[in-house]
């Protein structure tokens, strides 16, 4: 095992190979306040990766309701429960236990195998809130329950736990974007990285007995668009982007502004040691203590940015940038009322005010002497 | 640090060899006829049985932890063109299938390219190729039954529609989307949707004709399917047992197959399905002896 530096939990760590950082990481904010569960993302993913034959059951990308949901089944509880209790020191934001590489038992990875079925429920707890719903108290202000929506994709980690734990070397990170893909000539199906992903996200092919992942959309990265689930999100909740190496954040990539500067977005899971790639807004009326399960010791200072960021003009630029363009952003500026982001060759993509325009139009219009209704 | 990482798993596996029975020695007692898919065919008791004994694999990653079969019972017959081993163990599970978490039965035979280059016992090292032979349980059962579709694991499954099926399924004519067989599918567009199979996999063959795969192999996550496959296979069980037959030319004309002199050597590996032995998370025996009559 080397030693690496993980930035996310702000110690060195054991992986079986050494640091090899790549020249760009894919990386992706999604704003979980945002998500409104319509699995657009789910379903534009499905129809253009994962509709053949064996592949039934499998989603690359899901979006689960919190805090009973989870695909496969009970996918995070279960490694959580593999793994016991794993403190941090909340004050340096260190984590003091130990990740997946580190108590492996002998093995390079601890992991936790889904039975095959725990993927025939893809939605299970949906929508369902943390509790029972007193009565009278939908009308009174703040509620006492909770829920939220968790979309989830392969996170392209740095550290990939699937890539450590195959013994064929049929998992690679690419150099050029840091999407971590299966081999599907070198495959052979051991299966040893759906057991290792703590976040489940290989899955095993009955038909073609091998594994497969999400691939990025890497046809679309490699031509500076964004993958299928960013493009198609309603909520507009997600952006990719490439995440600078720890240490060299530039404040004009929204990504880097939003994860590295504001730390914001926060990585889900970092305590199993990936680092993982795929940055989340923390839902702003969860329980603290159920979130820094999920997304680490930075929730109460992420939630507290984000409900500033109004007052926070950079900050608020890169939000804005959201589902705004189909291209990948690499840079953005804020130009007085506007949020322009360009891509790598310095092109405008876009350019978003922070204020909409108003437009009032008469109810009646004489033109076409008809009246306009206020439907949408 | 290669070199550093080679010689401690030589080391290593040195100090593991110690452990292990060594110096067996399977004579290829000369016969007739090799009876290829027969196992209770009385040529099989011209010859005496050797007990191999096996090991739980733990020297790489993946190991496994606990060993579940102790030794195989090796019977080597030839008849001076195709030598054949009939491989004996005892497994109380028939475990023919794969899913996610489902794992099958296999048996594999290793014989060293070249025998004078003494390669390492488990899967050989660089200059010291190893040629296997590897019996998949599941693959005997596509043959038998036909392949293991997504309709024949799950019968009450349904699916709308399999946007790239070459036949739609769209319930004219009775069949409806899940009755296309990836067979079908994996002839024109639908093949996108396939990945391993698009890719060429060896796993991903869907009318296969042996329960066989020939590989060769340099050490550790080397395993490479042979691209000529001329051996067979076959395997039953009963009674808590399973009985696996491996047949090859003696005097193959395929440059990838190991040379069989008067006397080499070989190993074996066996794997249980039920206690999701796969890859390395195997049992594995040391070099033994192998005398052919000729
Ligand atoms: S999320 Fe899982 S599949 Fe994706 S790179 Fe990380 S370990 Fe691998
Ligand atoms: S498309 Fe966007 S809003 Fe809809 S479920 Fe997916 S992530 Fe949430």
């Amino acid at each position: 095992m080397a030693q690496v530096k993980n930035w996310q939990l702000n110690r060195e760590m054991q992986y079986p190979y050494d640091d090899n950082r790549p020249k760009k990481q894919i990386a992706y904010i999604f704003d979980t306040n945002k998500c409104i569960a319509c699995q657009t993302c789910t379903v534009a993913c499905k129809t253009t990766w994962t509709s053949g034959k064996g592949q039934e059951t499998m989603f690359f990308n899901n979006v689960e309701t919190k805090p009973y949901g989870g695909y496969p089944l009970k996918w995070d509880v279960n490694t959580l429960k593999t793994m016991g209790d794993q403190p941090w020191d909340k004050t340096t934001k260190t984590f003091k236990g130990k990740t997946i590489f580190e108590e492996s038992g002998g093995d390079n990875v601890k992991g936790w195998r889904p039975e095959e079925r725990d993927y025939a429920f893809p939605n299970m707890g949906e929508d369902e809130c943390s509790g029972i719903v007193n009565k009278g108290s939908f009308f009174s202000g703040i509620h006492d329950v909770w829920m939220f929506y968790l979309a989830r994709i392969c996170n392209h980690c740095s550290y990939p736990a699937c890539l450590a734990a195959c013994p064929r070397k049929a998992i690679y990170k690419r150099q050029e974007d840091g999407i971590v893909l299966i081999d599907e000539s070198r495959c052979r199906g051991y299966r040893e990285c759906v057991k290792a992903c703590p976040y489940k996200k290989t899955f095993f092919n009955m038909v073609t007995r091998v594994s497969e992942k999400c691939i990025g959309c890497y046809p679309l990265v490699e031509q500076g668009e964004q993958p299928r689930c960013v493009q198609t999100c309603i909520g507009k909740i997600r952006m990719q982007g490439f995440i600078s190496k720890p240490g060299e954040a530039r404040a004009d990539n929204p990504i880097d502004q939003l994860v590295h500067i504001k730390k914001i977005a926060l990585p889900l899971y970092p305590q199993h040691g990936t680092e993982p790639n795929v940055y989340y807004v923390p839902p702003i009326h969860v329980p603290v203590d159920f979130l820094n399960q999920l997304f680490g010791p930075g929730v109460e200072n992420a939630i507290a940015a984000y409900k500033k960021v109004k007052e926070d003009k950079q900050a608020l630029g890169a939000f804005l940038l959201f589902g705004n363009s189909p291209k990948t952003i690499h840079s953005y500026k804020v130009e007085g009322d506007f949020t322009v982001g360009y891509n790598e060759q310095g092109e405008v993509l876009t350019r978003v005010p922070f204020t909409e325009p108003v437009f009032v139009r008469p109810y009646s219009d004489e033109k076409y002497g008809t009246f306009r209704h206020n439907t949408p | 640090m290669k070199t550093k990482n080679c010689l401690l798993i030589i080391a290593i596996i040195g100090a593991f060899a110690s452990n292990a029975q060594t110096g067996l020695t399977i004579k290829s007692g000369k016969v007739d006829s090799i009876p290829k898919k027969n196992s209770k065919s009385s040529i099989w008791t011209k010859v005496a049985p050797v007990s191999v004994t096996v090991l739980p694999q733990n020297i790489t990653s993946p190991k496994l932890q606990k060993s579940t079969i102790p030794s195989v019972k090796v019977t080597s017959i030839n008849d001076g063109i195709t030598i054949g081993f009939l491989l004996e163990w005892t497994d109380s599970t028939k475990d023919i299938f794969v899913d996610a978490d489902k794992f099958c039965d296999q048996v594999a035979i290793q014989l060293p390219m070249d025998a004078a280059q003494n390669p390492i016992f488990m899967m050989g090292n660089k200059n010291g190729r190893v040629h296997i032979i590897h019996w998949k349980s599941v693959w005997q059962n596509d043959i038998e039954n036909g392949f293991r579709d997504v309709k024949e694991a799950y019968p009450n499954y349904w699916t709308d529609v399999y946007p790239m099926a070459e036949r739609q399924g769209d319930g004219s004519m009775g069949k409806y989307a899940r009755d296309v067989s990836v067979k079908d599918y994996s002839k024109g567009q639908g093949k996108n949707f396939i990945p391993g199979f698009y890719a060429g996999n060896p796993m991903s063959i869907f009318d296969r004709k042996d329960p066989s795969e020939e590989c060769i192999a340099e050490g550790f996550g080397t395993l490479t399917t042979q691209e000529t496959q001329n051996a067979t296979a076959w395997g039953t069980w009963e009674n808590n047992k399973w009985s696996v037959i491996i047949t090859r030319a003696i005097n193959s004309s395929d440059p990838q197959d190991a040379a069989l002199p008067e006397k080499t050597k070989i190993a074996f590996a066996v794997w249980n399905g039920a206690d999701e032995n796969v890859s390395g998370r195997k049992h594995y025996s040391m070099w033994n002896d192998l005398v052919i009559e000729k």
